[in-house]
């Protein structure tokens, strides 16, 4: 399942997230129209309120537009809002985390950049 | 519009009272969960709401009147629980050919569907199926009727776990598709709490909130760590859970009302971090002391 009950996360926080991964991996482009509630409702199994305030979350923040009438559509700042707002949210906290655990178990701070380092060269290795 | 009202509303059986001044109001085409440890006044509070039972005090409003000996809220709305009584002398599929005649918006398209699908027989008595069959039976009614206000006491009593998630399942999908106000009552929020608007948790009688699910989430957060830090964090604050485990840890339970920044630096002094599940929530605010069970063998 996508929406997990047992998540943190209020429902409607991850459904505007799920559509955020699915607008940057290309899967609504530019001008298209998104879900409507009750699309995504029947399709995650959850009460359609829930879903328009996910819808809503993302309208708020310009990453969709309304259209009356007609629905939501993606608007054209939309991947580079999500890219922006995820390095300054979500990728600041991963890397506090990091730094913080770090700390915990005495990794100095070259080794640490080592450790980083070794990650992506294997990753790109992988491609 | 409201299509219930409630204002100070009680009911007395005898001298205990079930229900106290219970005020609330709950909005067209919404579903909402009544949550309550057993014998906690839910199917009293469902039973005045669909007429079966007189109020004691207070006022009570369903689809703006008195329910009590209302017809248009007998014709309007449709209670299910599993102690339904239906004729013995009709089949099941007689049954449903006779409801057809008392809710003018029956679905007999989709009763019959339903009634394929969980594998009734046409000629079965409602007497002699089993507790979890009688349950899915009544469900089925209870979905077809469409009825304006539909009021489902603990409907997946005896259900199996895969009956259950297809009847929550259809529940939805029937009403994206035809919107109605529904009350469903239960003890076990975690499975329905994804279907919920709202919530109303009631405690003894008493209205402890009415929430929407995603407020419900967010109004307590989980603190793990070592006892004096979270001593000196939660200062101030309501606790709704607390719990020692070993020399010096604590986990709480608290409410959701802190800076940022605070957080942050809870973290940082090594404090854990997380949201408490609703369906613990509930526990633990529906419990008569903080620390549960525990307190009974704690005799300090």
């Amino acid at each position: 399942m996508i929406i997990k009950l047992t998540d943190s996360k209020p429902i409607y926080i991850q459904i505007a997230e799920w559509l955020e991964t699915e607008i940057l991996s290309e899967n609504f482009k530019t001008d298209e129209k998104i879900y409507s509630q009750y699309q995504l409702a029947e399709m995650l199994n959850i009460n359609p309120a829930t879903a328009a305030k996910g819808l809503n979350v993302l309208v708020d923040e310009k990453i969709l537009y309304k259209k009356r009438g007609l629905g939501m559509f993606v608007s054209i700042d939309a991947k580079e809002i999500i890219l922006t707002k995820r390095k300054n949210e979500t990728l600041k906290n991963m890397v506090n985390e990091l730094v913080l655990e770090a700390e915990r178990l005495h990794v100095r701070e070259d080794e640490l950049f080592q450790m980083i380092k070794t990650t992506i060269k294997q990753r790109e290795e992988d491609v | 519009m409201n299509v219930i009202e409630c204002k100070e509303l009680s009911k007395v059986y005898g001298n205990t009272n079930a229900i106290e001044d219970l005020s609330f109001t709950i909005e067209e085409n919404k579903i909402t969960g009544l949550i309550g440890r057993n014998g906690a006044g839910k199917t009293t509070l469902l039973k005045i709401l669909a007429g079966y039972l007189h109020k004691s005090t207070g006022e009570v409003n369903v689809l703006t009147e008195d329910p009590f000996n209302s017809l248009k809220v007998s014709s309007n709305m449709i209670f299910i629980d599993d102690q339904m009584t239906l004729p013995e002398s009709l089949t099941l599929l007689e049954i449903l050919h006779s409801a057809k005649m008392f809710y003018k918006n029956w679905d007999m398209d989709l009763a019959l569907r339903l009634f394929r699908y969980f594998s009734f027989h046409d000629n079965q008595l409602h007497g002699s199926l089993s507790k979890g069959m009688r349950s899915t039976f009544n469900a089925i009614v209870g979905l077809s009727a469409r009825c304006k206000l539909t009021i489902l006491d603990e409907p997946t009593t005896g259900m199996d776990s895969s009956v259950r998630k297809d009847f929550y399942r259809a529940l939805l999908k029937e009403y994206i598709d035809h919107p109605r106000t529904i009350i469903i009552s239960s003890h076990l929020l975690n499975e329905i709490e994804d279907l919920l608007e709202d919530v109303l948790l009631i405690k003894e009688g008493n209205l402890l909130l009415h929430k929407s699910v995603d407020e419900l989430k967010e109004m307590a957060i989980g603190l793990k760590g070592k006892s004096n830090v979270i001593k000196e964090i939660i200062q101030g604050k309501e606790v709704f859970y607390r719990n020692t485990v070993g020399k010096d840890t604590t986990y709480v339970a608290v409410e959701n009302s802190f800076p940022n920044e605070l957080l942050q630096r809870a973290k940082e002094n090594g404090i854990e971090i997380s949201s408490v599940p609703t369906d613990d929530l509930c526990v633990y605010l529906t419990n008569r002391t903080k620390g549960g069970i525990d307190d009974v063998f704690n005799r300090n």
